[in-house]
């Protein structure tokens, strides 16, 4: 019996967070991962109206972490949504590591940088968590770095209305001319400085300015100017409309998620202009001001978030370390490579046709349903996934002949995996489906038709065919030694039996089944007869009887 | 040019992936260095399978407008030739990639909307065509390759 001073009571709070852990935490029967997002419904009181009204929570965690951190958050989305996104989500370990950091500076206005190779979803998780934070189909608003990204298209700038073709392109000539841009800076610099100018008498001022600079440039003065602002101060005061539409406001807007990518590409000047959302504590700015608009605040609606990417420097030419200003500003994470464990569970998801909808007739160039046979995609996730990881480290070494690096993503292996559903070469010796024919068509088209560096095509191309035919690919199965090929054909075969075969196929195992029950039962007499007849106690007669 | 091979590549863009996200791909033509294959026979080559409208990017347009092209196209419910003869700007760019990303275009105060979104149109992809050596050599953004699903090489 325990002892009474130890035993202690759990508070409902306790009780509570015991059940969401073990949600996020829970596995299906072959221990793959079912937790890691929960929904929850709450019953909550409006503080004004004192009315009781329901709320939807999401909350996020690591299923692989042993005492997962979890965060609570509030969400648009009902439960159907929560489990179709679920469904599209591959149960990474790396998938929730990313989701779970996301989920943990969201909640606290932090913004977050994920340093990481191509692969590792950093993209399609933020599509997911916007999706998990305001419903199915809502995308952030998307900024790309490039070498070529001006401030003005991150934070505000100056359009000219014009109004012919021809007014237009001397307008854009000369907008793109850096003389302009550097007047134009000027002028708004400047005014800034005016200190005793109301913010009204400031844009006033602008305006002039420009139509005089307009006009400098041997261009009508009278044209119009109107203020447009950029990707941050429009995701700062973004409004989501419950009819799904976007509305703006600077000063009372809710904010909305931003996701600026490949920051590593970024010019100084940018990272610059980036550094006004540092806030304080890790925080996100509450406002920034912008001296475009002649110094007025944009203020930061609370649920403005800001989710930089981008990849490491040594995996492409051209990029930048992240700067140590903007890293020092976020909460940065580095994630590496995806590791082989997740690489072989993607290629499971895909070549099993876990994600997304199956095709509900069979399809044109279907020879046989092979999403329908999870047993014939575990065979092909093995052979592929090993395949994407051994060129994936040659491409990542670089090419022969080609500058830019192309490392591979898991959208390869998604390509791969639907066109097999009704791209199918057909067998000429058995009429049935020739898988290994088929997937090396596939390979060949989505993965090696890309390399520039012939050698290395070659040798891949060689690799391949080694895992499909030859000795070094044998692997066990059901007690024998058998190339992939040879367990390919072994599977089709089996899948490829139609529902009539296999009637027939039945009519005759039972037929043979009776036959051999048959002549059992003859044997058996047979032998209880020899007894009968050897048994001397049996007069003869009687074994005459029975002998005719 | 191998019409065989043609055919395949507007093939698997005209597929709409049952498990990728998101559906439709980008496609890329490249003429590589030696190929004698003038641009104008590759369109009208394709223009024979797809209604497709051809848009050149190069020194005399401006982003904004191949932009407003690409919408008008896909308003139409017609493929885009996109012939790329200069570097591509960043405006241009943040749509082709979020049109390879989303399929749709997102743009800020755009056609009286503060945040424009277009859902490409399920009869509308785009094919981009440029030159080995112009790729190679001209195109700065280093993820270019990327972009798209389907390649084409005319060699």
């Amino acid at each position: 019996m325990p002892n009474p001073e130890t035993i202690r009571f759990k508070s409902p709070e306790e009780l509570k967070e015991e059940e969401i852990e073990r949600k996020i935490k829970e596995r299906g029967p072959e221990g793959e991962i079912l937790g890691g997002i929960v929904f929850e419904e709450e019953k909550v009181v409006d503080p004004e109206t004192k009315e009781e009204k329901i709320k939807r929570y999401i909350y996020i965690g690591n299923p692989y972490e042993e005492r997962p951190i979890i965060t609570k958050l509030e969400t648009d989305a009902n439960q159907e949504e929560i489990e179709a996104i679920k469904r599209e989500i591959i149960p990474m370990k790396e998938s929730f590591e990313i989701l779970e950091a996301m989920a943990r500076t969201y909640k606290h206005r932090q913004p977050l940088l994920i340093e990481g190779p191509t692969a590792i979803g950093k993209t399609y998780l933020a599509d997911k968590f916007t999706e998990l934070r305001y419903g199915k189909g809502v995308k952030p608003l998307d900024f790309y770095c490039s070498g070529q990204t001006d401030v003005s298209e991150l934070m505000a700038k100056w359009v000219p209305k014009v109004e012919t073709e021809e007014e237009k392109k001397k307008w854009n000539e000369f907008l793109e001319s850096a003389e302009a841009q550097e007047k134009i800076s000027k002028i708004a610099e400047e005014v800034e400085q005016k200190e005793k100018l109301s913010q009204e008498q400031k844009l006033a001022l602008i305006h002039t300015k420009l139509q005089e600079l307009a006009k400098s440039a041997g261009l009508s003065e009278k044209t119009q100017w109107r203020f447009q602002y950029g990707a941050v101060p429009k995701a700062m005061g973004l409004i989501k409309n419950p009819d799904g539409s976007f509305s703006f406001d600077e000063q009372k807007g809710t904010g909305f998620i931003l996701h600026i990518e490949e920051v590593g590409l970024a010019e100084p000047q940018v990272i610059n202009a980036l550094l006004k959302l540092r806030g304080k504590r890790g925080q996100l700015a509450e406002e920034i001001q912008l001296w475009e608009n002649g110094g007025r605040k944009v203020k930061a609606g609370p649920k403005f978030w800001v989710f930089f990417s981008t990849n490491p420097p040594e995996e492409y030419l051209a990029r930048n370390e992240v700067d140590p200003a903007l890293a020092r500003g976020v909460v940065f994470k580095r994630m590496k490579e995806l590791s082989v464990e997740s690489l072989h569970l993607a290629a499971d998801y895909y070549f099993t046709y876990k994600l997304g909808e199956k095709p509900k007739e069979k399809p044109e160039g279907c020879i046989l349903d092979i999403y329908n046979h999870p047993e014939i995609g575990r065979e092909i996730s093995k052979v592929v996934s090993a395949f994407h990881n051994d060129l994936n480290k040659e491409l990542k070494k670089g090419e022969e002949g080609r500058q830019q690096r192309i490392p591979l993503t898991l959208d390869d292996m998604a390509r791969v995996a639907d066109a097999l559903i009704d791209t199918q070469i057909r067998s000429k010796e058995t009429g049935r489906l020739d898988l290994t024919e088929t997937l090396k068509k596939l390979i060949h088209f989505y993965y090696l038709d890309r390399l520039a560096d012939e050698d290395l095509k070659e040798t891949m191309e060689a690799n391949l065919n080694e895992i499909l035919n030859g000795d070094t690919g044998k692997i066990e199965f059901e007690g024998k030694l058998l190339t992939r090929k040879e367990i390919f054909d072994i599977l089709v075969e089996r899948a490829s039996i139609t529902e009539e075969e296999e009637k027939v196929r039945c009519e005759e195992e039972k037929k043979k089944a009776k036959e051999r029950e048959l002549k059992q039962a003859q044997f058996n007499a047979q032998d209880a007869l020899n007894s009968l007849l050897k048994n001397p106690e049996i007069p003869e007669s009687v074994k005459k009887l029975l002998q005719e | 040019m191998e019409k065989q091979k043609l055919n395949t590549f507007i093939h698997l863009l005209q597929k709409s992936f049952t498990q990728k996200q998101p559906a439709f791909d980008l496609g890329l033509i490249v003429k590589e260095s030696k190929s004698q294959i003038e641009v104008k026979e590759v369109f009208e080559e394709i223009k024979e399978f797809v209604d497709i409208e051809r848009i050149v990017y190069d020194e005399t347009i401006f982003d904004e407008d191949v932009i407003d092209k690409i919408i008008d196209t896909f308003q139409k419910n017609k493929w885009v030739f996109l012939e790329i003869k200069k570097d591509i700007g960043s405006l241009l760019l943040n749509q082709l990639k979020h049109l390879a990303t989303h399929n749709s275009p997102q743009l800020i105060d755009y056609q009286g909307k503060d945040i424009f979104e277009m859902k490409m149109p399920e009869n509308s992809r785009l094919i981009v065509f440029a030159e080995r050596d112009f790729i190679e050599n001209k195109i700065t953004y280093p993820h270019f390759y990327r972009l798209f699903g389907p390649t084409l090489s005319l060699k």
